[in-house]
């Protein structure tokens, strides 16, 4: 088992190194410098250049590589052009808003998505099933920004429940701890419950699934003969049993909430590490830009790997030795 | 604010329904100049009386429309983008001048200057209560203290231009040969009200806020001194905990989000009388939906709000919509030449595609501006006459005709000059007789923009010439002024841009024979010439500097190297609860003049 992970773990890491030199070579090769944005009457060109100069951003870029390799192990990601601030810094001002939002919307997806998923398998081909599985493959159908948009206007603008933008009120903030948490918890309701909503469709399909299998298992049947009831039947073996594979599956789930974040705090002007994602590209802010896609990517592959993990746990037939 | 008024109205620029009566007796001059569809003042004249009780317990909600988090650089000399300067701004800016609506400076500001021609040096005097929002002096250091932020050779400033070389030992201090500023004393020590600037020359520029010799800020150097300038901008003195001279001092940042603010009782000006502001960023695509659904009193004066949002905002209740004409303008450029590295100057090409002044001319004729921007723009944007918007009230050529559109002309300037169809082809050859393709390079935009360059391609076509886009697409913003600011190219022969102006309209840092930022590379001895004349020894007559800026206009429309395209109003929404908005240039006293007149928004 140990073996398996610590294989595993090594492979990770010329893929990190890997990922970060085509990222670094990417960025790079995007028209445009971090100054770009820069023109106007009011700056120097040679202002401009000097800071290009003292930035390094005219060496080669094995050079650049590197320096940014040594500043790596030194804890060091760089300065941001566009914050004139520690990537380090910055990243980490974001990253808890991203990590709370994506946090409330898995639990709620959970909440959700398992009840629906149990009951679709239980009333297998009848109505609910029926309209549960409409509902799924709709949510499934329709892109996530659309039901964004759509979501922030009426209840945002229309009905004014939600607040439309930030993470927390500039009233709320400063104003005691309670105020404050319960700013941040009521701007992420809204994404949160919308992301729930509308990311259910996996955990419900492989749930039904499952527990559409395990109600026809022989152990199933010899509980039903020694006359369990069908409630408990229901608790005890199937939901258990069909909730293995799910389980594994959260891994997955955290990446692709981590991805999904990009659309969700654009369009809710939501300040984390999606949207510092977006600026930093049309900005040229190439610290930021490495920085963030090596932290995506090494949560991908920290993702991946926890879902091998439970996965070789609940199932010992997939490990490789 | 009557005589402002007039004076706008009499420019053709804007004009309130009540001022009309009062602008007709001089509308004579406005006929041959381009207008706005849409009328806005800069003010907002609220009769309602205010709600004392309301304005004393109530917080004004700002929203400052931009599609990132705010940087959180409170700093003007570190700043780099509007929107910090927009969030920050009811701290003041730090500023210190007062200005009139030309933004002339005048007396009465944090500071006074006086410029000495023969001494050549320019003297800022603090006001005796000039005071920083934490209750210590502003000193004559703080004032010399943004030099050397701006100019320290490990400075993240963007700031810094080869005209600050024209104040003795700055060139020396940001090259780092020398440890201090020798160029800027204190007559009554460094604790004193005074500071001297030193100069090699002194312009007639220097009477202006926005010019780039003389910096119009002050740095808390007490506050900020133990930061090492190179830290300045990621500092918790700069970004947590900033303090200001302005009417508001900022109780707290959200980074990125929000900044909230309390009156200044340290401030020598105007009492500010609402009890708290808040500003907030606005996603772009949301701000017209937040402003109907009549969560914010308005957006900062000078934040980017489209045509698109005015069509959207125009009727919504409770809201009146303000506006002045922006610090900015569309232009065409036409690549005539190119930049030498060696002698870092720029050279026309007298034998460059585009160095046909009839083809330039021609190319202007041949767009419908004025339809254009009027479908597009929905009468917040109009076509440009000149290469000076009309903010600058007094430089402004109103006369000026610029190139309305004009087939026959277009087709008649490109036949006299040779530019004809040979051999029954469809586009017109050059008077050499060989294949004529232009270039056009334009930024990719919103869908209206996308709209307008297809337009102004099928104008082109119309006349005969195969105009088509680099690259055969539009470009993104990168690359495109990476392809333009290239010494030399020849992927762009056309391009339509933009250039938001400093409150000192000068042009020479854009069209100047050594600018790097003249991308077309138009220079010409008459240019230099009558750039030169804005600021000489003659130039501080006041009449004869306008003038001069006049001649400019007129000889750059007939030139047509750089082409006026289109002006634009800065514009916003004001909610009804509002007394006392009024964003034109001479009110300097905009936070502390703001009072409301009901406790919640309308």
């Amino acid at each position: 088992m140990w073996k398996t992970i610590l294989r595993r773990f090594l492979i990770m890491i010329p893929e990190v190194i890997i990922l970060s030199i085509l990222v670094f070579l990417l960025a790079k090769a995007m028209p445009g410098d971090p100054f770009t944005g820069s023109i106007n009457p009011k700056a120097d060109p040679q202002q401009i250049h000097h800071l290009m100069k003292i930035n390094g951003l005219y060496d080669p870029w094995y050079q650049q590589y590197w320096q940014w390799v040594v500043h790596l192990f030194h804890g060091n990601l760089g300065n941001s052009y566009q914050y004139q601030e520690p990537v380090t810094r910055l990243i980490a001002g974001r990253a808890g808003n991203t990590l709370w939002l994506a946090l409330f919307t898995m639990i709620l997806t959970y909440a959700f998505a398992l009840p629906m998923g149990v009951f679709a398998g239980r009333h297998e081909g009848k109505l609910p099933d029926t309209i549960i599985r409409v509902y799924t493959y709709v949510t499934y159908c329709i892109p996530f920004f659309v039901i964004l948009v759509i979501g922030i206007w009426i209840f945002g603008y229309v009905f004014g429940w939600f607040p439309t933008t930030g993470s927390i009120s500039a009233e709320a903030s400063g104003s005691g701890w309670l105020q404050t948490i319960g700013s941040r918890f009521y701007h992420i309701l809204l994404p949160g419950i919308l992301g729930a909503l509308f990311g259910t469709v996996n955990i419900v399909q492989y749930l039904r699934s499952e527990v559409i299998d395990a109600k026809g298992s022989d152990y199933v049947r010899t509980a039903r003969s020694k006359g369990v009831p069908s409630k408990d039947i229901y608790r005890h073996h199937i939901f258990r049993n069909s909730l293995l594979p799910i389980a594994a599956f959260a891994g997955y789930s955290i990446t692709g909430l981590l991805n999904g974040s990009i659309f969700t705090e654009t369009v809710f002007s939501y300040p984390g590490m999606g949207l510092l994602f977006v600026n930093s590209i049309s900005y040229r802010d190439y610290t930021v830009i490495t920085a963030l896609v090596l932290i995506y990517g090494i949560l991908n592959l920290i993702g991946t790997l926890l879902s091998d993990i439970i996965l070789s746990i609940v199932d010992p037939r997939i490990r490789i030795e | 604010m009557d005589k402002k008024k007039l004076a706008l109205s009499a420019m053709a620029v804007l004009a309130t329904v009540s001022l009309a009566a009062c602008s007709s007796n001089k509308s004579s001059s406005s006929k041959s100049g381009t207008t706005a569809s849409v009328k806005l003042s800069p003010a907002y004249n609220n009769t309602k009386a205010t709600d004392k009780t309301a304005t004393k317990n109530s917080t004004l909600k700002v929203a400052e429309p931009n599609d990132s988090p705010f940087q959180g650089i409170s700093d003007s000399v570190l700043a780099t983008n509007s929107e910090d300067a927009d969030v920050f701004a009811p701290g003041g800016s730090d500023s210190l001048w007062k200005v009139d609506k030309n933004y002339k400076i005048v007396d009465g500001g944090l500071a006074n200057q006086k410029i000495n021609r023969k001494a050549k040096t320019v003297t800022i005097t603090l006001r005796s209560d000039a005071k920083w929002s934490n209750g210590s002096k502003v000193t004559a250091k703080d004032i010399e203290y943004a030099y050397e932020v701006i100019a320290n050779p490990k400075t993240t400033s963007q700031q810094y231009s080869a005209d600050f070389n024209h104040i003795k030992g700055m060139a020396a201090y940001h090259t780092g040969k020398s440890k201090t500023i020798s160029g800027i004393t204190y007559p009554d020590g460094q604790k004193g009200r005074t500071a001297v600037i030193h100069l090699d020359s002194v312009t007639p520029a220097m009477k202006y806020s926005g010019n780039s010799f003389i910096w119009s800020t002050v740095e808390p150097y007490e506050y900020i001194k133990n930061v090492p300038i190179a830290k300045l901008a990621s500092s918790s003195q700069v970004r947590k905990a900033p303090i200001f001279t302005g009417a508001y001092k900022l109780d707290k940042v959200v980074e990125g989000e929000s900044t909230t603010w309390s009156p200044n009782k340290y401030y020598y000006g105007k009492t500010p009388q609402i009890k708290h502001i808040s500003i907030n960023v606005v996603s772009s695509n949301n701000i017209d939906k937040a402003i109907q659904s009549g969560k914010y009193d308005f957006t900062v004066p000078g934040s980017v709000m489209h045509g698109t949002d005015y069509k959207q905002l125009k009727n919504t209740k409770n809201y009146k919509l303000v506006g002045q004409p922006a610090l900015s303008y569309d232009y065409f450029g036409f690549n005539v030449g190119h930049y030498d590295t060696k002698s870092q100057k720029n050279v026309m090409d007298k034998n460059s595609k585009m160095a046909n002044k009839s083809l330039r001319q021609a190319m202007m004729y041949a767009l419908n501006l004025d339809a254009v921007t009027k479908k597009f723009g929905y009468g917040v944007t109009w076509r440009a006459n000149t290469l000076i918007p009309p903010i600058f009230d007094k430089y402004y050529d109103a006369s000026a005709k610029g190139y309305p559109l004009n087939i026959k002309k277009a087709n008649k300037l490109l036949t006299d000059a040779g530019y004809k169809k040979r051999n029954g082809s469809k586009w017109r050859s050059d008077p050499n007789g060989k294949k004529l393709t232009i270039y056009f390079g334009a930024m990719t935009g919103t869908s209206a923009q996308a709209a307008e360059y297809q337009d102004y391609l099928q104008q082109w076509h119309k006349v005969g010439l195969d105009v088509q886009f680099t690259g055969g697409k539009t470009m993104e913003m990168n690359s495109f002024y990476s392809t333009l600011q290239s010494p030399k190219q020849s992927k762009i022969d056309v391009y339509a841009a933009a250039w938001g102006l400093s409150s000192e309209p000068t042009p020479t840092q854009l069209y100047g024979e050594d600018a790097t930022y003249n991308m077309g590379h138009f220079v010409s001895k008459k240019n230099t010439e009558l750039m030169n004349k804005m600021n000489n020894n003659k130039a501080w007559n006041d009449a004869y500097r306008t003038k001069a800026f006049k001649d400019w206009q007129e000889y750059m429309n007939d030139q047509a190297a750089v082409a006026p395209g289109s002006f634009s109003y800065n514009w916003g929404p004001v909610n009804k609860r509002v007394k006392g908005f009024d964003m034109s240039p001479k009110n300097n006293e905009f936070w502390s003049s703001l009072s409301l007149t009901s406790s919640s928004l309308k």
